[in-house]
């Protein structure tokens, strides 16, 4: 059985909790928030140690931690794992910087621990979908990827209004816009269709006149083939209930696939369809599969699984430091072009 | 109460002019302190129909100290609202840059002076703080936006005047919220109201192209409602106005343009079918989330 920590209980955070109590080979035995309301929801869903302040869990003997913390605290509450012999899941980004990442890098490797980041949406069904199709060759030589994603980032409007928080406002703790919130999944998912890449040329906006930028769009250049990939992210999507604008395009040179052709035409329809064969599963004892499409939960199950066996089994996970590492090299290049400060420099 | 349209947007403030002109205004010409309250309620642009373009207040600026003269001490000013926090909203929404062009000031009005003050509106006690720069303005200019609302059917001069109460979790008024927006429009008099309907909301943002202007808040709403397509005497906090006496419906008049073009363009919302909708689904959801557990419920986000 795997003892584990969940160390920041905001969205992500209490979501990896959740769908970390459905695996048999786990028991969550601690939690982390600065919140106590929080930290008492954390304790309905079955974590005994209770505390307020992360590096005091991490002071006790567990196998590993979830840490979904604000990007300033990345590094160090990694770090700290990794030293007191943890094996960890972060959420991304890995860290704000380069900087951070290679230091996370190095000391993931001097600890012999394992490190996943939580790059989840190479974990989502239509993108493992596509891979399987460009991989069997069916699109012939990949020449280009068109990934896009508008959300409202951290700027949703929920039914039961809250501020946000105020760390998302400030560029030090931060670290970066939507280029490194939603950006950095799209640069690893190009990374994971064609290889590693380099910044081509990348134009940043500040629509809300916030220093970090608002929208980025970014050309990158495969560094092994003459495959490029245009990315166009943003947190402009301003709507109550928010639409899943997100797509991916693999062209070939002999076809091409949308991941749009493998979501359902009607969303809703979709999410009630399995929402009822949910009830059923629950009813009948059996193994829910949690909702994807309207919010890709799934995904989120899949590489926590994923994580857990990883350390089971003793394999090195799909998505590893390096990875969160050479995402941030292109982001981080996209800031310096911007002549943007990075934090450390 | 007097309907303008704006048909080119570069030159608001000639149609601003054009909606005053029309009213019959006694306001004192000696004024010094102005305070403009546009509707910031969150993040999303004016183009979204949420937000007050702030070319318009800009426009209002403009026409104000063509009157009034140059040397004016002018305010910008909003409080935080319960998920909105109104230093990044100035400066996310353009008004900092604004501020900054027309030398004007930007005031949080949850970081105020307040009054404490109550007041009991059908039969319901209520407790308010009120900015007392509000209450001390020599011309107090409320700036709303011409908007539908699932809560309360309708957002516009009187609602935006309940943005205006200094305490940001305004939230917990909502069990109450058409007594408590009455409730602040006993105590917040503005001196004028000019309406953002260049960008409105129905069913989906809409370019209305409407100005609209009033010494009386309640009779912008009156007329507002007709325009998004309710029966105004049907709108619960309206009722509850007229009921309170604080508006007379036989003496609302409109000069201008004619309602019915506006009301014509505007992109409805069934207020019943979109409330139960929403509110069916939100149900399903807590009830799903409930059984199913596989997401995290807003409540569970709550710091």
């Amino acid at each position: 059985m795997l003892k584990i920590g969940v160390i920041g209980l905001g969205k992500m955070g209490m979501l990896h909790m959740i769908n970390a109590t459905r695996f048999r080979n786990v028991v969550i035995v601690a939690a982390a928030d600065a919140s106590k309301k929080r930290l008492h929801n954390a304790a309905v869903l079955g974590a005994k140690n209770l505390f307020s302040d992360f590096r005091e869990l991490l002071e006790l003997d567990l196998d590993a931690v979830i840490i979904s913390l604000p990007n300033f605290l990345h590094r160090e509450s990694i770090e700290l794992a990794l030293e007191n012999g943890m094996n960890v899941f972060v959420e991304k980004p890995m860290a704000r910087t380069t900087e951070e990442c290679r230091s996370i890098v190095n000391a993931v490797e001097k600890s012999g621990r394992k490190l996943m980041v939580g790059h989840c949406m190479r974990f989502f069904d239509m993108v493992r979908e596509m891979k399987g199709t460009l991989d069997n060759g069916n699109l012939g030589q990949l020449e280009n990827v068109t990934l896009e994603n508008i959300v409202s980032g951290p700027f949703s409007y929920g039914d039961i209004p809250q501020p946000v928080p105020e760390w998302w406002f400030d560029p030090e703790k931060v670290g970066g816009g939507a280029l490194l919130d939603i950006g950095y999944h799209l640069i690893d998912l190009y990374r994971f269709f064609a290889g590693d890449c380099h910044l081509l040329s990348s134009h940043l906006k500040h629509k809300f006149n916030m220093p970090v930028e608002d929208t980025a769009i970014a050309v990158v250049q495969s560094d092994k083939s003459s495959s490029s990939g245009i990315i166009h992210v943003g947190w402009y999507q301003q709507m109550v209930l928010s639409r899943n604008d997100m797509r991916v395009i693999l062209h070939g040179d002999y076809a091409y696939i949308s991941s749009e052709q493998f979501e359902p035409s009607n969303v809703y329809a979709y999410a009630i369809k399995e929402g009822v064969k949910n009830v059923f599963r629950k009813i009948g004892g059996r193994r829910i599969r949690p909702l994807t499409f309207s919010q890709h939960l799934d995904a989120y199950e899949q590489e926590l699984k994923h994580f857990f066996n990883c350390l089971e089994k003793d394999l090195e996970p799909s998505v590893t430091a390096i990875d969160g590492l050479r995402t941030l090299e292109v982001i981080e290049e996209a800031y310096r072009r911007d002549k943007r400060v990075i934090v450390g420099d | 109460m007097s309907l303008v349209e704006a048909k080119n947007q570069d030159e608001l403030a000639k149609y601003v002019s054009k909606a005053l002109s029309l009213l019959d205004l006694k306001l004192d010409k000696s004024i010094k302190k102005v305070v403009i309250k546009p509707n910031l309620c969150y993040y999303w642009s004016a183009a979204t129909g949420y937000t007050t373009d702030p070319r318009l207040v800009e426009a209002i600026i403009d026409v104000i100290r063509e009157n009034y003269g140059q040397h004016l001490d002018i305010k910008i000013a909003e409080a935080d609202a319960s998920a909105m926090r109104t230093k990044h909203a100035f400066q996310m929404l353009g008004y900092t840059k604004l501020a900054e062009r027309k030398e004007v000031e930007l005031v949080n009005l949850s970081k105020d002076v307040i009054e404490e003050r109550k007041v009991t509106v059908n039969g319901v006690k209520l407790s308010y703080q009120i900015p007392k720069l509000l209450l001390e303005a020599d011309l107090f200019v409320n700036v709303p936006k011409l908007k539908v609302m699932r809560e309360v059917a309708i957002t516009c001069a009187l609602k935006n005047l309940f943005g205006a109460i200094a305490y940001p979790r305004k939230v917990e008024y909502h069990p109450n919220l058409n007594e408590a927006i009455i409730g602040v429009c006993t105590i917040l008099k503005p001196d004028l109201t000019i309406v953002d309907g260049l960008i409105a909301l129905g069913r989906v943002p809409f370019r209305l192209n409407l100005i609209m202007a009033s010494a009386d808040p309640f009779s912008i709403d009156w007329i507002a409602a007709q325009i998004m397509g309710y029966n105004p005497s049907k709108i619960k906090f309206l009722r509850i106005a007229v009921k309170e006496e604080l508006v007379d419906p036989k003496n609302i008049a409109a000069v201008g343009e004619n309602i019915s073009k506006f009301a014509r363009a505007f992109p409805r919302n069934n207020y019943f079918t979109s409330k139960l909708l929403y509110n069916t689904q939100l149900g399903l959801l807590k009830i799903y989330n409930k059984v199913i557990a596989d997401s995290v419920s807003r409540s569970m986000e709550e710091q």
